[in-house]
């Protein structure tokens, strides 16, 4: 309860980056995939409000597509902020797991 | 109303270039995941938030000039336009002033500032007991409002000339169409103008009391002082309702330079905090009237009333709603203008 209350911690744009990291999907490949991974749910607004983001900072592209489900897949430069952000939030959460580990909690 | 039809309402709500891009994406995918067992209600209020993001934030707009100038007007028009609406409704909802003491309503000389002497009907004048120190804070917090609504009237009305001469110079199709639109506000005051004129011309002179009977006016044209002056409310109302729509059309179609661009969104941000200002002081007049009412209990003090203040709650709502949307807008419209300046080149 008061983990919920603290409120939600994963950040939409990695959520997003570490969806396409398995290769290119469409939108609804995308909320899956997040969904199965964190069991957040996210909605058509909010997941195309960060993919347009990233399109714009050159992070994911679209590919062309014969339908309207047009697969993302991440740049380069998205990969290489991925694997930034990640290694970050990695370091913290070792140094939260030390912590922990020394209050014996 | 469908599922169906509440996500293409939500969709419309979002930018055209949105739309463009994304529409028909975002369609297919909320059908996919309604028909998957989502809430559609949960989908469509997802798309709306996503939709006032797109509008706010603009992020992926396509760096073209003409889009990029087109938001930057759209948002002039949000920060400016929504004092035009709601500033003459917090003068009108103070109403007039009016003095008390234990005894009741009283005149009084000096003024709600420094007060002399309080008179109660056929009595003879005492010397008047203090305001509240709440109540002495709601003359000054009166006369900011109005003070702040003339400052802020000044600036809108520099920023309106600005516009009139940039859709002049401008290039824009159509340009003198969008030209007479941008007018409306000159217009509808020439026309209450005339009309005050020519109330002034017709009407009485006097009116005579028969005693028991109506009134009788003496002189002039009656028949049309009425007339005139039932005109002149519908042109006053009408001409202010049309030229804040005019004004806003206006400043969708006209495609003016970079410069003027820049002097519209200064004034946007100036009209922004001015408006601030206004609702911080017409919150200080109301908060001031309410303490007072309390401190008057335990003593005897001088109370100032006004006529309208029971609209205090309800015209804070509305002032605060006006001011978040103009505060949004002006920053938006700085954001675009710096957009613009650091290198989009019109084409």
């Amino acid at each position: 309860m008061a983990s919920k209350r603290l409120g939600r911690t994963q950040d939409p744009t990695i959520m997003v980056l570490t969806s396409l990291s398995g290769g290119p999907k469409h939108g609804y490949a995308v909320i899956k995939d997040i969904e199965t991974m964190s069991g957040v749910t996210f909605g058509p607004g909010t997941l195309y409000g960060v993919l347009a983001r990233l399109e714009e900072e050159g992070l994911v592209e679209s590919l062309p597509s014969e339908d309207h489900r047009r697969p993302y897949r991440l740049t380069g430069a998205g990969a290489a902020v991925l694997r930034e952000r990640l290694e970050a939030n990695v370091k913290v959460a070792d140094i939260g797991f030390r912590r922990l580990g020394a209050l014996g909690a | 109303m469908s599922s169906e039809s509440a996500v293409n309402l939500a969709i419309r709500c979002y930018p055209g270039w949105w739309r463009e891009r994304y529409g028909e994406e975002v369609r297919t995918i909320a059908g996919d995941l309604t028909a998957d067992g989502r809430s559609p209600a949960l989908v469509t209020l997802d798309l709306l938030q996503g939709a006032v993001r797109a509008r706010s934030r603009a992020q992926g707009m396509p760096k073209v000039y003409d889009l990029w100038s087109a938001r930057t007007r759209m948002s002039i028009a949000a920060a400016t336009l929504p004092w035009m609406l709601v500033a003459p409704f917090v003068l009108m909802a103070m109403g007039t002033q009016s003095l008390h003491s234990t005894k009741g309503a009283v005149s009084f000389s000096g003024t709600s500032f420094t007060m002399t002497h309080l008179q109660i009907a056929g009595a003879p004048p005492t010397p008047a007991p203090p305001l509240t120190s709440a109540g002495a804070v709601v003359p000054f917090a009166s006369l900011a409002v109005g003070v702040l609504f003339l400052v802020t009237l000044a600036v809108l009305a520099c920023g309106w000339t600005g516009l009139t001469g940039a859709i002049r110079r401008s290039t824009t199709p159509h340009r003198r169409r969008v030209w007479l639109l941008a007018w409306t506000p000159g217009l509808a005051l020439l026309a209450d103008l005339a009309l005050i004129v020519a109330l002034i011309l017709v009407r009485p002179v006097g009116y005579r009391w028969t005693g028991g009977g109506p009134m009788v006016p003496i002189g002039g044209h009656p028949l049309a002082a009425h007339v005139l002056g039932t005109a002149l409310g519908v042109v006053a109302i009408g001409g202010w309702l049309a030229s804040i729509v005019c004004v806003a059309v206006a400043a969708k179609r006209a495609d003016v330079a970079l410069s003027d661009l820049r002097f519209g969104k200064s004034v946007s941000i100036v009209t922004a905090i001015l408006f601030a200002l206004m609702l911080a002081a017409y919150m200080a007049w109301g908060v001031g009237l309410w303490v007072q009412a309390r401190q008057a209990s335990h003593g005897t003090f001088t109370t100032i009333a006004y006529s309208r203040q029971d609209l205090w709650v309800p015209m804070v709502v509305l002032i605060t709603g006006a001011v978040i949307l103009s505060g949004f807008s002006s920053r938006a419209a700085r954001r675009s203008w710096m957009v613009l300046s650091n290198g989009i080149p019109p084409v």
